[in-house]
């Protein structure tokens, strides 16, 4: 009984995928960026099937990612009262998944662009990106740009659901292709 | 965190990992056949990072190895051994296959040995009859070892004896998979702040790893090691730990796994120099050392005062490691696995401290960075022998192929060492190089070249943006800090030097030119 009532309290499935296809296709383009960015050099010292190897481990590392994030999500969406993010999940899943992931990405880059000799300084780039997320969650829908804002997420999460064709089956492959390579 | 003793920590780890190790190696037991068991077992201990220019056994002012040189009474002693690169990478690659760094192609950070040259191993070489042991702590060093797995009866996780994992995701957790494994997590998913260029391929792993060396400075200080315990910047341990749980696992594992071939690569001295709190301010003095100024290809501008107490820590953390070897070859010694055994000490690459630098894999190939020490112990040696011509660490491949009656292949970069067949012939030229900025399956083009010939020594930096190819030349036996550079002296040694070295690089970029 009480996993059913934790059900009621999670958003439809539909904007669950909506909100997974944003997670998911933020931190796979990430991945496949920098990906590319290394092939070069890794054509030199690796065959193709290597190569496929850590691009197939990476996606998994990518599925792991976005399903954690997801999870978080669903978590908060159960704990808080459905106003505060249930009700529109769609879009204020999307700004915090966002968020989160962005601010990853902000730390990282900021490390990548200044390197560790700018040691804490490092964590304004993701703390600039949480409180922005922060004010944009709390504009209020009366404001012309939270409607905005509300129709751009709904289109752009609804447009991202395409990408979860091409990803889906490709972290199925990648998922067997590692179980296969560490148990079998 | 729920600290272990160190004790218990080592009898669990000893019992699980002999466990492991007589399991694997049943099958060589059962096969081997008994004229194996008269061959000698041979023991090769690697300490990464030790210059051969700070240890009291070659005569440094500061007595950082009484056991080395303890040791060093029944051994053969190298004077003049160099190797073949100058971070773990190309030094052990070429220490492993005998070959120059410019033919096994392992020149870049993390960088792996040429697909095609994989073979041409120590274990692979030394055959199926030795049971063939492998352990690093050194992850670069394990990247190789992993190309090497099919050659290995069995290759110790790097972290045995270790207690503290500092990385969120070791390679270790895919041990089925741990050659490729490695190289996802250490060239790409993970972020190695260290990296010129990082772009981790995952931004979770990356962001954990980032934190972690922005909360951890100093890991792990204790009462014991109030520098730090010493650490891979993957797991920190303590040498007691390490050494004396390998010391434990060879007695375990050797007395049933005859003839016995083990690699024991350890960590320690490298940087971070974490030595023991009994071994800290055991050399207060500065040292009088000769002024060096800063060199133009110098990545790095530390002034001198900074160079002398990283030197200090540095030789205090290569005594430590020296009391510790001297307990766990005491030890060995004690229980009669020595008695049929060759033992080896040598090093992956030196450590630097002077013209603005510290460390290694930088330009400068000066002679602190790829002096490295060499002994090696046979069976029932009751005296020293000192050898002073000069020696590569590829040479090791085929005199331990000597030792352990293998024929030694023709395709072999290295020569028996005098001692063990070969000469002492002053007339050697050998080729210490580094070129981690240089793609690995082209011509070398951005290095610096060493060519070692007699007591000369003959630097070339080329292709470094905004600076001339330079050369210059020293004598080593007159000018042992290298300060004279006689390049422009000395016409006639450096222009013979010059197209030699010249005509060498240029043999090794053939292969690699575009058809």
């Amino acid at each position: 009984m009480k996993s059913i009532r934790i059900l009621h309290r999670l958003p439809n499935r539909q904007a669950i995928l909506q909100v997974y296809a944003v997670i998911a296709v933020m931190f796979s383009a990430w991945t496949i960026t920098a990906f590319l960015w290394k092939l070069s050099a890794w054509l030199l010292i690796l065959n193709i099937g290597e190569i496929f190897t850590v691009f197939s481990y990476s996606m998994v590392a990518n599925l792991l990612e976005s399903l954690t994030v997801l999870l978080l999500l669903l978590i908060v969406c159960a704990l808080l009262p459905a106003s505060l993010l249930r009700d529109d999940f769609v879009v204020r899943g999307t700004m915090v998944a966002t968020g989160l992931v962005g601010s990853l990405m902000a730390f990282v880059k900021l490390q990548m662009q200044f390197g560790m000799e700018s040691g804490m300084k490092l964590l304004i780039g993701p703390l600039v990106v949480l409180l922005l997320t922060a004010i944009l969650l709390a504009v209020p829908p009366k404001f012309h740009l939270a409607r905005f804002l509300h129709s751009a997420i709904q289109w752009i999460s609804d447009r991202m659901l395409v990408f979860l064709y091409i990803l889906v089956p490709l972290f199925a492959i990648v998922l067997a292709y590692v179980i296969f390579r560490n148990i079998l | 965190m729920h600290r272990i003793s160190r004790r218990d920590f080592l009898k669990t780890s000893a019992a699980l990992v002999a466990s492991a190790t007589f399991a694997g190696t049943s099958r060589i037991l059962s096969s081997a056949d008994s004229q194996a068991v008269t061959k000698p077992n041979i023991l090769v201990f690697v300490f990464d990072a030790m210059s051969a220019r700070n240890l009291s056994l070659y005569g440094y002012s500061r007595r950082t190895t009484p056991n080395l040189e303890k040791f060093a009474e029944r051994a053969s002693v190298y004077h003049r051994h160099y190797s073949a690169g100058n971070f773990t990478t190309s030094g052990t690659a070429s220490m492993l296959t005998g070959l120059y760094p410019w033919t096994h192609r392992a020149i870049n950070y993390r960088g792996m040995v040429d697909r095609s040259l994989v073979d041409r191993n120590f274990f692979n070489l030394i055959g199926k009859e030795y049971t063939r042991v492998a352990f690093t702590q050194n992850l670069w060093a394990d990247i190789l070892l992993s190309q090497f797995e099919k050659d290995l009866d069995l290759h110790l996780p790097s972290d045995s004896y270790s207690q503290f994992a500092d990385s969120l995701m070791q390679p270790d957790l895919l041990r089925k998979d741990r050659d490729l494994a490695y190289f996802v997590f250490q060239d790409f998913l993970n972020l190695r702040v260290d990296d010129v260029h990082p772009y981790p391929g995952s931004l979770f792993l990356a962001s954990a790893d980032l934190a972690r060396a922005l909360a951890s400075d100093r890991p792990y200080v204790s009462a014991e090691y109030p520098r730090g315990l010493p650490t891979n910047h993957d797991f920190s341990y303590e040498n007691t730990s390490v050494l004396e749980g390998m010391g434990h696992f060879i007695q375990g594992s050797m007395v049933q796994s005859l003839p016995y071939f083990g690699y024991f690569h350890f960590w320690s001295p490298h940087e971070p120099y974490s030595a023991r709190k009994d071994f800290i301010g055991i050399f207060p003095e500065n040292l009088k050392l000769q002024d060096k100024p800063r060199h133009s290809f110098s990545a790095s501008n530390f002034s001198d005062q900074s160079l002398q107490k990283y030197r200090r820590e540095y030789d205090e953390f290569i005594a430590d490691v020296d009391a510790e070897f001297g307990r766990v070859i005491s030890s060995l010694k004690n229980s009669g696995m020595l008695q049929n055994s060759y033992v080896i000490v040598t090093s992956d690459h030196g450590e630097l401290f002077e013209r603005g630098e510290q460390g290694h894999a930088s330009a400068l190939m000066y002679a602190p960075v790829t002096h490295i020490p060499l002994l090696i112990a046979a069976p029932g040696q009751q005296s020293r022998s000192d050898f002073h011509s000069l020696t590569s660490n590829l040479d090791l491949l085929p005199t331990l192929l000597q030792i352990a009656g293998r024929e030694i292949p023709a395709w072999v970069e290295g020569r028996l060492l005098p001692g063990f067949g070969g000469n002492e012939d002053e007339s050697r030229s050998i080729f210490p190089m580094m070129a981690k900025d240089n793609p690995a399956f082209r011509p070398v083009k951005r290095a610096t070249f060493t060519l070692l010939q007699g007591p000369h020594e003959l630097f070339f930096f080329t292709g470094y943006p905004d600076h001339p190819d330079t050369f210059e030349l020293y004598n080593l036996q007159e000018d042992p800090d290298e300060l004279h550079d006689l390049f422009s002296r000395d016409i006639n040694t450096a222009a013979r030097m010059k197209d030699e070295l010249l005509e060498a690089i240029s043999a090794a970029n053939r292969n690699y030119q575009k058809k």
